[in-house]
């Protein structure tokens, strides 16, 4: 089962680098959230820990339906162009994430040589997650697109704490959420304001400040 | 009951300045950060002998280590809220800000000292993190403040380059969280008991993690090379802000890095730690060397120096003797107040000349005597010069390196460290001395103003003459804590 559910997350998280739109991109983060909710829920339900449902619950509810509608919400009050402006196209990108994946892997390799083959896989697939997430952040142009490639970042380091390590202390993940969804909102604003000032969201051109 | 007042008073102020009127606003929050510095004090002094405080059942603790940095935060806090004061009228009365706006500064200021001074309070690790971000999402809005191109990019780069090193940061928690539950069974981030349990843990993930920790707190911290926000943000805040930002948020991420490499050096010695410390230290000061050289912006020139002193805390933590790490808490503190009165002095002149340029910034002694005398002690104070408190903690630093026998690494930092006296010295004095440009009238400084200027340069010097035995004390007990060893 957490094998299934690994797989789809790494099938989602390729499918986010051939996006070519916005909403693309986000209906595919809240796809990957929803795996992600899958990972937690199978985890409470073997566990059968209540904090563990709650956090799943709050999973569903932050990164499954509040922040995609917002971004979404976002994107239609701005009305940009909708295209995400590709640094490096979806081939090209596809071939870089494999790359990443394979280093993910020598890594994982090396640093958790004796440990399960379901655990192993749970790391590559966590720290590819979060790798993509990072290279969403540098080869798109969009101010959006960086907001969705940290909250992809974001989405590896819940997986590698949910899946190796068992999920963190009950409060602890309350509070990351809650941050999580805050962070989007902030940056959400901010990309509102750059688009009223600027009025375009596309970061490799805000070039002012310099030295 | 100390520890919660400490992190209750600034959200009750934030409240209050949502609530009251103009006048009484300003009174409630003066209050409230002198009764804050007054109880960091208090926290300070009880806690000396070495001795934690734990309130709400675990979820705060101090030790000598917070006490001195919630000592730090609160006392800069107080000094920028007191400048804050005439220097955000002026704007008003400029029409640059509306009264409104002027209230959602009080309201920001607040939350942001609040987040500030959780971070050395919180035992729990992955509450000290999200203490870290949430200080980045409230100070962004105060470096956006002005809502112009600049400031909004600034805001923008601030907001996500932060965010990503944060992110990293708590990937780097979640690995030491997995060496613990790997290592004991134990399920908990709680720093004093992962503390006891450090000695065990797989080294190989802890060094991972460490490097994680590292760059992604360092990013905060204004390590370079992960500084390239730090310029555009420092430069562009609200000077006050600027301030905050430099003296002191810096340091709050320094703090989280210390704690996370206490646990790392318990589990595989401080060699790993050390190294990557002088190297990122010496690499920082360098960096900030360079760019201070050909520097045209007066806030983002102290910026650079910014970055160049955290360097410096950073090499001394990675020397790792007694001495190295008492100065290096010693410098974080003169660092602090040096730049704090730097940075005011640098937002007086800016207002008056209607420019960051430096070049066009000349003869301030000239046409704002009390902020050019504050720039020039500053001045001299951040080349290191006697009789102030930087000199002091800096001979301390290099002398602890010679005694360990690091001669490549202080050679090194001594030659860098002379690079940037070159620069600083020839970019400000020409700024304070110089002949004014014409259409440029004199004075214009408040009485409050001078007032923060006049404390903070006394403070200074009392740092490089004669340490006050108390802060003495507590510097030793944070020392130890931080060696784990006698002094």
């Amino acid at each position: 089962m957490t094998l299934f559910l690994l797989t789809g997350i790494m099938i989602l998280t390729y499918a986010m680098l051939v996006c070519h739109r916005i909403p693309a991109l986000i209906q595919n983060f809240r796809l990957q959230s929803l795996f992600l909710f899958l990972v937690t829920l199978d985890f409470a339900v073997r566990q059968k820990e209540a904090g563990v449902f709650v956090v799943a619950g709050l999973l569903l509810l932050v990164k499954v339906i509040l922040i995609p509608s917002f971004l979404n919400h976002l994107v239609k009050k701005i009305r940009v162009d909708e295209r995400l402006g590709l640094f490096l196209n979806p081939l090209l990108s596809l071939i870089a994430a494999l790359f990443l994946t394979w280093g993910a892997a020598v890594f994982c390799a090396w640093l958790v040589s004796d440990s399960p083959a379901v655990v192993f896989a749970a790391f590559v697939v966590s720290i590819t997650v979060v790798l993509v997430g990072f290279f969403i952040m540098v080869f798109r142009m969009k101010a959006l697109t960086q907001i969705v490639g940290l909250l992809v970042m974001e989405n590896g380091i819940f997986l590698l704490a949910s899946s190796i390590a068992g999920g963190m202390p009950f409060f602890v993940e309350i509070v990351i959420a809650f941050d999580v969804f805050v962070c989007a909102i902030i940056t959400g604003i901010f990309m509102y304001r750059i688009n009223k000032v600027f009025t375009h969201i596309e970061v490799h051109r805000l070039t002012d400040l310099k030295g | 009951m100390l520890l919660f007042s400490i992190v209750i008073i600034p959200v009750l102020a934030a409240v209050l300045s949502a609530l009251l009127p103009a006048r009484l606003r300003g009174m409630a929050n003066l209050a409230a950060h002198g009764v804050l510095l007054a109880l960091a004090g208090i926290l300070a002094y009880r806690i000396s002998p070495g001795s934690g405080i734990v309130a709400f059942g675990g979820v705060l603790r101090a030790d000598a280590l917070s006490a001195f940095f919630i000592l730090l935060i609160s006392l800069i806090n107080l000094a920028a809220l007191v400048y804050s004061r005439p220097y955000l009228q002026e704007d008003i009365d400029g029409g640059a800000l509306s009264v409104r706006q002027a209230r959602g500064y009080d309201i920001l200021f607040n939350v942001f000292a609040a987040t500030m001074l959780l971070v050395p309070l919180l035992d729990n690790l992955g509450h000290m993190w999200v203490a870290v971000e949430l200080t980045t999402l409230a100070s962004a809005f105060l470096v956006g403040f002005y809502n112009t191109k600049a400031s909004v990019e600034a805001a923008w780069k601030y907001v996500i380059i932060c965010s990503v090193g944060i992110t990293l940061a708590l990937l780097g928690t979640v690995l030491v969280y997995y060496a613990v539950a790997a290592q004991a069974g134990t399920k908990t981030l709680d720093w004093s008991v992962i503390m006891g349990r450090a000695a065990g843990l797989n080294p190989r993930i802890m060094s991972v993690a460490f490097l994680f920790i590292l760059v992604g707190y360092g990013t905060k911290a204004g390590l370079a090379p992960m500084h390239t926000w730090l310029p555009d943000a420092h430069s562009q805040a609200l000077t006050p802000v600027s301030a905050l930002l430099s003296g002191v948020l810096l340091k709050t991420s320094l703090y989280a890095i210390i704690r996370f490499a206490m646990i790392t050096n318990k589990a595989m010695g401080p060699e790993f730690t050390s190294r990557l410390f002088i190297f990122f230290g010496l690499f920082s000061v360098a960096v900030a060397g360079i760019f201070l050289l050909a520097q045209k912006d007066f806030k983002r020139l102290l910026a650079y120096s910014s970055i160049e002193h955290v360097g410096i805390i950073v090499f001394a933590l990675g020397v790792g003797t007694p001495l190295a790490v008492f100065g290096s808490m010693f410098h974080a503190l003169n660092h602090a107040v040096t730049k704090s009165l730097v940075f005011f002095a640098a937002g007086n002149a800016v207002k008056k000349y209607k420019t960051h340029h430096l070049h066009m910034i000349h003869g301030l002694v000239q046409t704002l005597p009390f902020t050019a005398a504050a720039a020039l002690v500053g001045l001299l104070s951040l080349v290191g010069m006697p009789p102030f408190g930087i000199f002091m903690s800096k001979l301390m630093i290099l002398s602890a390196c010679f005694q360990k026998g690091l001669y490549g690494p202080a050679v090194l930092l001594l030659l860098f460290l002379a690079v940037v006296f070159g620069a600083l010295m020839f970019h400000l004095s020409a700024s304070i001395f110089g002949h004014k440009p014409k259409g440029i009238e004199s004075g214009g400084e408040a009485l409050s103003m001078k007032l923060v200027f006049v404390s903070l340069a006394l403070l200074l010097v009392l740092l490089g003459v004669m340490m006050p035995t108390p802060l003495q004390a507590l510097l030793v007990a944070a020392s130890r804590l931080v060696t784990g060893g006698g002094l």
